[in-house]
């Protein structure tokens, strides 16, 4: 099927790491988006000593404080709190920690059965590969959404069955990208050497072939990331997601959509949060492809 | 930061200016339209089939009950009875009125009473709200306007249950079509007839320009009622900022506040019979055995602070309960049954004398989700961690039935049947939501509900109640208020029975 | 090539079998159905009636074939919660999917392809720096958040547009622009970098020395050939769109597919979810078959390979 065969794929470009260092450091976009995602990373790891509140105390007589730029605002609570008086600053930085690790988790579990897909059927073909594209189609064919929130609905939700519910779903263009690559890889002439010097078909794909489609697995990796995290919030916003008091950002604006009219904030700050984060990442995979391969920038 | 302040006040008055100026209200008012937003949409209109307070609200509006109660004075008057007669204890003879049409044509006498009671009454046929029904033994046609009822047990709530939730089909058409054709094309004998009906999406209702003038419901004024099915509570708010809803209810107590003062849009808002619960599953097997303790069960009482609940998110027209049924309902007291104040230190204790410092289980919960999260925060305030599973109210029924949830966050409205009756029994006398299963609470309740003797009912129901509270085999939190939302020229008056009644409004 | 169609419509109805017996075995891992039919107040034995009755007492294989015959000729089931035939519920939900699905794409495209023709041809300049932060923004932007913007612009503030409901075109608007932007930036891509590979191809040289003008290279050919691959692209997204519809259909109370398959989840209506399932496959399967046979037919080298 087109998609499954067909993707965009970066030639194999293999090139010393200093200067794939060098280039990065040139391109703008992708030190912005890098330096960004560093910056959430860091709240993520210092949430508990950056926030002011513990995110989970909801206080009844201290709900709807709107952020300190207010009239009612105060500096007890820079960005306000909640409807059930939970501080909104200290949630929003704990957030920061559901996030990535709905996005590296995911992407762990996903890369992980991708890429062991995708090099098995690159590198060996034949019956194989025929396997795995099958297996790459049938799950292309399934909407991503509707099973995830299916198989949620069913089975109950909670952070790690989130997280392994999209891992199980997300292989798909690990197992693309890293089938190609290594099909790629496969005809270069040192490994055609390190096969007729006797190395054993493990050692040779985990030791040769694998460093060399790394670039691009990293590449896949952060886009991936992106798309689970906005896909936990899309489940989180439909009440079938990370489920409270949890604060994940989806679930944050899910609870103030109902105040957005009034309470603008609410939904404002978790919405835009997300939306900041899904852009570093986005802006730090692009510009990494970039690096890698420039002369496919698309 | 600036841009979220500015934006934000800019917005608040855009929004109260817009809908000051905004006329689309008065057009409704010209139309004779009331255009009306829920969240739910039923799983069947047939009101025998569904169990969502929007089928019991299309049910009054569409079909006619034996009995009709006046909601101001809660006296009972014949609707499609003119009269009834309590014969023995355990069976009733009504007298129908003559000259009433269902929306068909089909002309209303004692078959279709006869027809409807018994179809009802039998467990074969699947009527999905038993409790409403399945008191009835059988009814006999004693002549074309006479009808005889009997009771299966002596039970003393029959009039409550025929003037509520009890209506007449026509017999020929639902012999003809059944509960699934009668949901594809219901045909009542009510104020209002279904002039559309998409599953899911919205149902049409018309005036009936042959109600019967003898009802005891007053003739309706509005033409035309559009009911829309809308999930999401911010688009009914924006539909009703924006003039495309003349009405929505069960607006939280927040929002309600907010949309109070925008100038085109008024709130009315009252107490309703629905209390609020939190069950625990004590059964054996229970998902959570730490349930099975008492003093754990207690500490979750403890741990919760329903003043505070009730003062800053539940709202007015609530008060807390210490017993499982509605204050006003016959039978409901709670005098001597146990009381377990907010108190964290002491949940915290409690816990900890147990066995148990830290708790995880699940809490299934179905509507107010504000509500059950200020629940899940006071639990893991002493300890208790949860996992919400938020369900629609048919799932979180089944994972009740089949003995698979731990906690629960319930309310439950009675189906407005001012008694004990229709509330307590439906959680402890071995029902299927029954999950703590107390032989001698049951029994209590029993004798309540087959009891003559107003006396030794009450005396049943309050050795039952008591029993509950003191054993904490459920959280009682408090009585449910609903807010009612409406464009300001609509004139109509909130019930505490949850009731909107389509055929007494009008425009200001 | 007839050989070709042949063997890529094996695959496709292979796949297609694949996402049925997967979605089948998913839906009935845990969920009791029995209990789910049976409704309030079942005793043990009305559950024993109604799985006799629904055949849900045997093994879960033959359930599946079962189920498989009957949908294969036509027979879609009843849906538990509305008690309505599962194929009359969903087909008259199709139409609005389909036009919200449709016009999304064709929104997308309207301001991808100009976009990125821009972009390609001033490649490095500010219109492509421009181009490319509409892009980043574009996928950053939670398509729930955007849609709960929009509704506070367009139908609170202004009150341009009603909020909910599928009664005019006016109802699409805003569910169209939500569900459209979020694809536009990978069109958009795709389209810059198909046009900067053909505008320097050789043949585009040639043209311009022959002396045609800028538009009518750009048009006539350059549009024409970095079209291909951006069909291909068109399957992939409808069927990603149509996923999409459930999040923005639910926001919208667009009574479509999408807020249809939301409904049966939350109502845990099996017979409903298998179908809506199976028909978004097969729709997604058809469509890149479709694509390939197109792709096939433009450039032999394929139908080879």
């Amino acid at each position: 099927m087109t998609d499954a065969t067909s993707l965009p794929l970066a030639a194999s470009d293999v090139t010393g790491g200093r200067r794939l260092l060098r280039r990065a450091l040139a391109q703008k976009s992708f030190l912005f988006g890098f330096g960004l995602l560093v910056l959430f990373v860091v709240i993520a790891l210092l949430a508990p000593v950056l926030a002011p509140h513990d995110p989970y105390l909801q206080n009844l007589t201290a709900r709807n404080i709107p952020p300190f730029w207010y009239e009612k605002g105060n500096w007890l609570h820079p960005l306000g709190t909640d409807p059930l008086g939970r501080d909104y600053l200290s949630r929003l930085l704990y957030g920061a920690r559901i996030s990535l690790l709905i996005g590296i988790s995911v992407v762990m579990i996903a890369g992980l059965i991708g890429t062991t897909m995708g090099l098995l059927a690159g590198y060996f073909g034949g019956r194989i590969d025929m396997a795995v594209t099958f297996m790459v189609t049938t799950r292309l064919a399934m909407p991503v959404i509707l099973v995830a929130l299916a198989v949620v609905a069913i089975i109950g939700s909670s952070l790690w069955i989130v997280i392994l519910v999209l891992g199980l779903l997300k292989w798909d263009r690990f197992a693309v990208v890293m089938r190609s690559a290594t099909q790629q890889v496969r005809s270069l002439d040192y490994i055609t050497a390190a096969q007729a010097s006797g190395a054993s078909t493990a050692r040779i794909i985990l030791r040769e072939v694998l460093p060399n489609i790394a670039p691009h697995l990293i590449v896949v990796a952060t886009l991936e990331a992106a798309s689970a995290i906005l896909l936990e919030a899309a489940l989180s916003f439909l009440g079938l997601g990370v489920q409270p008091p949890l604060p994940s950002w989806g679930l944050m604006v899910s609870e103030a959509k109902a105040y957005m009219f009034f309470s603008f904030w609410l939904i404002a700050l978790p919405g835009s949060a997300l939306a900041l984060l899904i852009f570093a990442i986005n802006l730090a995979g692009d510009g990494l492809r970039d690096v890698i391969s420039p002369e496919k920038r698309n | 930061m600036r841009f979220f302040d500015k934006a934000s006040t800019a917005l608040a008055a855009t929004i109260l200016a817009a809908t000051a100026l905004a006329t689309p209200a008065l057009a409704q008012k010209a139309a004779n339209t009331v255009r009306f937003a829920y969240d739910q949409a039923p799983e069947s209109v047939d009101p025998f089939f569904n169990n969502v307070r929007i089928g019991v609200i299309i049910g009054a509006n569409v079909w006619d009950t034996l009995i009709y109660r006046d909601p101001n004075t809660n006296e009972y008057k014949g609707q499609l009875a003119k009269s009834w007669k309590q014969v023995d204890d355990k069976t009733i003879d009504f007298e129908l009125r003559e000259g009433v049409k269902f929306h068909n044509g089909e002309e209303f006498d004692a078959d279709d009473v006869v027809y409807t009671l018994n179809f009802i009454s039998k467990p074969e046929n699947k009527v999905v709200t038993q409790g409403n029904v399945n008191w009835i033994a059988k009814a006999e046609k004693l002549d074309k306007y006479k009808v005889r009822l009997t009771t299966k047990g002596v039970f003393p709530a029959a009039i409550e249950y025929l003037a509520g939730p009890v209506v007449i089909h026509p017999n020929e058409y639902y012999e003809k079509v059944g509960p699934k054709g009668q949901n594809e094309k219901p045909v009542g004998s009510g104020p209002y007839k279904v002039t559309n009906y998409v599953p899911g999406k919205s149902i049409t209702l018309e005036l009936n320009k042959d109600y019967f003038k003898d009802s005891p419901k007053p003739q309706p004024k509005v033409a035309k009622v559009d009911i829309r099915f809308i999930p999401d509570r911010q688009t009914q708010m924006a539909e009703i900022l924006s003039g495309g809803a003349d009405l929505i209810m069960h607006v939280p107590k927040d929002q309600a506040d907010q949309l109070q003062t925008v100038p085109t849009l008024q709130v009315v808002s009252g107490e309703t019979m629905r209390i609020v619960l939190m069950q625990m599953n004590i059964l054996d097997g229970t998902p959570a055995p730490a349930l099975k303790d008492e003093r754990v069960r207690k500490a979750i009482i403890h741990a919760i602070d329903r003043e505070a609940m009730v003062k800053n998110i539940v709202g007015s027209g609530s008060r807390v309960i210490h017993t499982i049924c509605f204050p006003s309902q016959f039978g409901c007291t709670d005098e001597g049954a146990a009381r377990y104040p907010y108190d964290p230190a002491k949940a915290k204790a409690l816990l900890a004398e147990a066995g148990h410092p830290s708790l995880t289980m699940d809490i299934v919960a179905y509507r107010e989700r504000n509500q059950t999260e200020a629940l899940i925060g006071y639990l893991q305030a002493v300890g208790i961690k949860t996992n919400l599973r938020f369900l629609q109210y048919a799932a979180m029924r089944e994972q009740i039935a089949t003995g698979k949830a731990m906690l629960t966050h319930q309310t439950w409205g009675s189906f407005s049947v001012n008694d004990v009756s229709a509330a307590t029994p439906n959680y402890f006398a071995f029902r299927s939501e029954d999950i703590t299963r107390d032989p001698q609470v049951r029994d209590f309740l029993e004798k309540g509900n087959n009891s003559v003797d107003p006396a030794v009912r009450k005396e049943a129901y309050k050795a039952g109640l008591k029993l509950i509270a003191d054993k904490a085999y459920a959280v009682p939190l408090y009585s449910l208020p609903v807010y009612y939302v409406a464009s300001k020229d609509l004139a109509f008056k909130a019930y505490p029975d949850e009731l909107v009644r389509f055929w007494e409004m009008g425009w200001k | 090539m007839l050989g070709f169609i042949v063997k890529r419509l094996g695959l496709a109805l292979l796949v297609a079998l694949a996402v049925s017996a997967i979605a089948f075995f998913l839906l009935r891992l845990s969920g009791d159905i029995a209990v789910a039919i049976a409704g309030e107040g079942a005793q043990q034995a009305d559950l024993d009636v109604i799985r006799k009755t629904y055949g849900l007492d045997r093994p879960l294989v033959v359930q599946y074939l079962d189920w498989l015959l009957k949908t294969l000729s036509g027979d879609f089931g009843t849906s538990i919660y509305f008690k309505a035939d599962v194929a009359a519920l969903v087909f008259a939900k199709l139409p609005v999917t389909l036009i919200l699905g449709l016009s999304s794409l064709a929104f997308a495209l309207l301001i991808s392809v100009p976009l990125g023709v821009l972009a390609a041809i001033y490649a490095n300049s500010w219109i492509d720096r421009l181009a490319l932060a509409i892009a980043v923004v574009g996928q950053a932007l939670p398509n729930f958040f955007f849609a709960l913007i929009l509704v506070m612009l367009f139908s609170i503030t202004l009150r341009w547009l009603p909020v909910s409901g599928s009664g005019s075109w006016l109802h699409y608007v805003m569910p169209t622009i939500a569900l459209g932007y979020y694809i536009a930036p990978a069109f958009m891509r795709l389209i810059r970098a198909g046009m900067i590979e053909v505008l320097s191809a050789d043949y585009i040289r040639t043209a311009r020395a022959k002396g045609l003008s800028s538009y009518a290279v750009v048009v006539t050919h350059a549009l024409r050939n970095a079209a291909v691959p951006v069909v291909a692209l068109t399957a992939v997204q409808l069927g990603f769109l149509l996923g999409g519809s459930v999040v923005i259909e639910t926001i919208f109370a667009l009574d479509g597919l999408g807020y249809l398959a939301y409904q049966s989840i939350t109502y845990k209506d099996f017979p409903v979810m298998q179908v809506i399932v199976l028909l978004l496959s097969v729709v997604y399967v058809l469509l890149t078959l479709l694509a390939d046979i197109a792709n096939a037919w433009l450039d032999p080298r394929i139908r080879v390979s």
